[in-house]
Formats: C-alpha cells, structure tokens, sequence
C-alpha cells in the first residue's frame, strides 16, 4: 500500500512530522492509533473510487440534471478528502479548506439550479 | 484502555460509518435510473457521511479549532444540501425532464395540467407562475 508520507515526501521535500506537537506523552498513546491510520488510507482508496463513479455520470449523464448533481457529489467527496488528511495527520489547518469547499460546492450547485430553472422549456407533449 | 485509546475507538466507527454511506451514495449516482432518484441517493448519503468522517475528526484531534470547524461542516451539509438537491430538482421538473417509466406519480404535473387546463377556461386570469422566469417567483 503506498505510504501517504513517502506521497507527501515527494511533493513538499520535507515530510511533515507526522503529529509531532500534538503527540501525547508516551503514556497516554492509544492503541488503536495504527488501526486508524489504515482506515484513512484504506478510506483515500474508497473516495477516490467513488470520485471516479461520479466522473463517469458527468461524462454520460443524460440530462444537465445528472451532471451537476454528480459534479455537486465530487465536492462533498473532495470534502471528505480533506477531513480524513486532518485526521490522517493530526493536524489543524487542513480543516478551514473543507468548509471552503463545502461552500463553494453549495454555490455552484444554486448557480447551476438556476441556469437549469432558466432554461426554454421544452413544450408540453399533450 | 486509556482516554485515547477509546476516542480513537469511536473515531474508527464512525469513520467507517461515514466510508460506507460515501460509498453507497457514489453507487447509487451510477446505478438509480432517474434524476430524481440519484438526487435522493447523493444528498442522504453525501451528508451522512461528511457527518461521520467530522465527527471521526472531531473526536481523533480533539483540538477546539478542529472540533469547532468539524460541527461548522456539520451544520453547513445539513443546511445546505436539502437545498441545493430541492432547488436543482425543482429546476429540473421545470425544465420538464421526463422522470422514469416506472414512477408511480408525478403529483406537481398533475398540478400543472389543473392549473394549464384552468386558465385556458378563464382567459382573464394572470400568468400562471410556471410561465413566470424562475428567479421572480414568490
């Protein structure tokens, strides 16, 4: 399974010290800490499976309908994204992007609503 | 078992909870054969599970920024969600797409037709609001 510090390596240079400040005194370490780390990595894999379900219904679906509401679900995704990095690595500044994101998707997704809202409407078959 | 040991134990729940309904909400954009279905299956499941992987978050960290941010998240998907997939589905149904073969009721077109039907009868009456621009209605 490929190691998400070894990833972060080599995109930043230096790895950051996995929970270095936030590392409790050697008494206090729980022991279902590894077990945690494997389901964040294991949870990377599922969403970026599911992000890529969601990709395949932007790029077949039917109605405009189908792509916003899938592209709305990748936003939500890449909002779980983030949180499981914050909790992968114990940190504290990751957080304010998925709020941001989280944002943004809710925008985008009234914005494309009311395009769809404004469109001609087809003409009613009797 | 001392405290972390159990935060970390309702952390590892709840995320899974949370992977799992991302996961179901990802298969039922691909498998639910309507609009309007796969609009039921993301906006559930996408809120359920930014729910449970915060919640994971809140109790791994335990910082107060994290836990503060984390119920702000919450909050927000469970504002914002039924709003957007109400208002993209109601845009939809204005734009007259056509929902599955095998809905039972599509009760707001039956509404529609009264309402068509009522002002051919009466030709003094306004516009009805379906005609009216989406943003300008009451």
């Amino acid at each position: 399974m490929i190691n998400l510090h070894s990833l972060l390596s080599l995109a930043f240079g230096e790895p950051p010290p996995p929970a270095a400040e936030s590392t409790p005194p050697p008494a206090d370490i729980s022991a279902l800490e590894p077990l945690l780390f494997a389901l964040t990595e294991l949870g990377i894999f599922v969403i970026i499976i599911a992000i890529c379900m969601c990709l395949f219904r932007v790029l077949r679906g039917p109605h405009l309908a189908d792509r916003v509401l899938a592209g709305d679900t990748v936003a939500f995704q890449v909002v779980a994204l983030v949180i499981l990095l914050t909790i992968r690595l114990s940190s504290t500044t990751y957080i304010d992007a998925a709020l941001v994101v989280a944002i943004i998707g809710f925008a985008s997704t009234l914005a494309f609503a009311q395009y769809i809202g404004n469109l001609p409407r087809p003409v009613r078959k009797q | 078992m001392n405290s972390e040991t159990l935060t970390d134990l309702i952390a590892i729940i709840s995320i899974t909870i949370g992977l799992f309904f991302m996961a179901v909400g990802a298969v039922g954009v691909i498998r639910m054969p309507d609009a309007y279905n796969r609009l039921h299956a993301v906006s559930k499941c996408s809120t359920l599970g930014i729910m449970g992987l915060a919640i994971g978050a809140m109790f791994h960290v335990g910082s107060l920024a994290v836990i503060s941010k984390a119920i702000l998240t919450i909050v927000f998907a469970l504002v914002a969600t039924p709003v957007g997939s109400h208002m993209l589905a109601k845009a939809t149904h204005l734009n007259r797409m056509k929902p599955w073969e095998k809905t039972l009721s599509d009760e707001l077109e039956i509404d529609e037709e009264k309402a068509a039907q009522q002002t051919n009868e009466k030709e003094s009456t306004p516009l009805p609001a379906r005609d009216r621009p989406f943003l300008s209605r009451a």
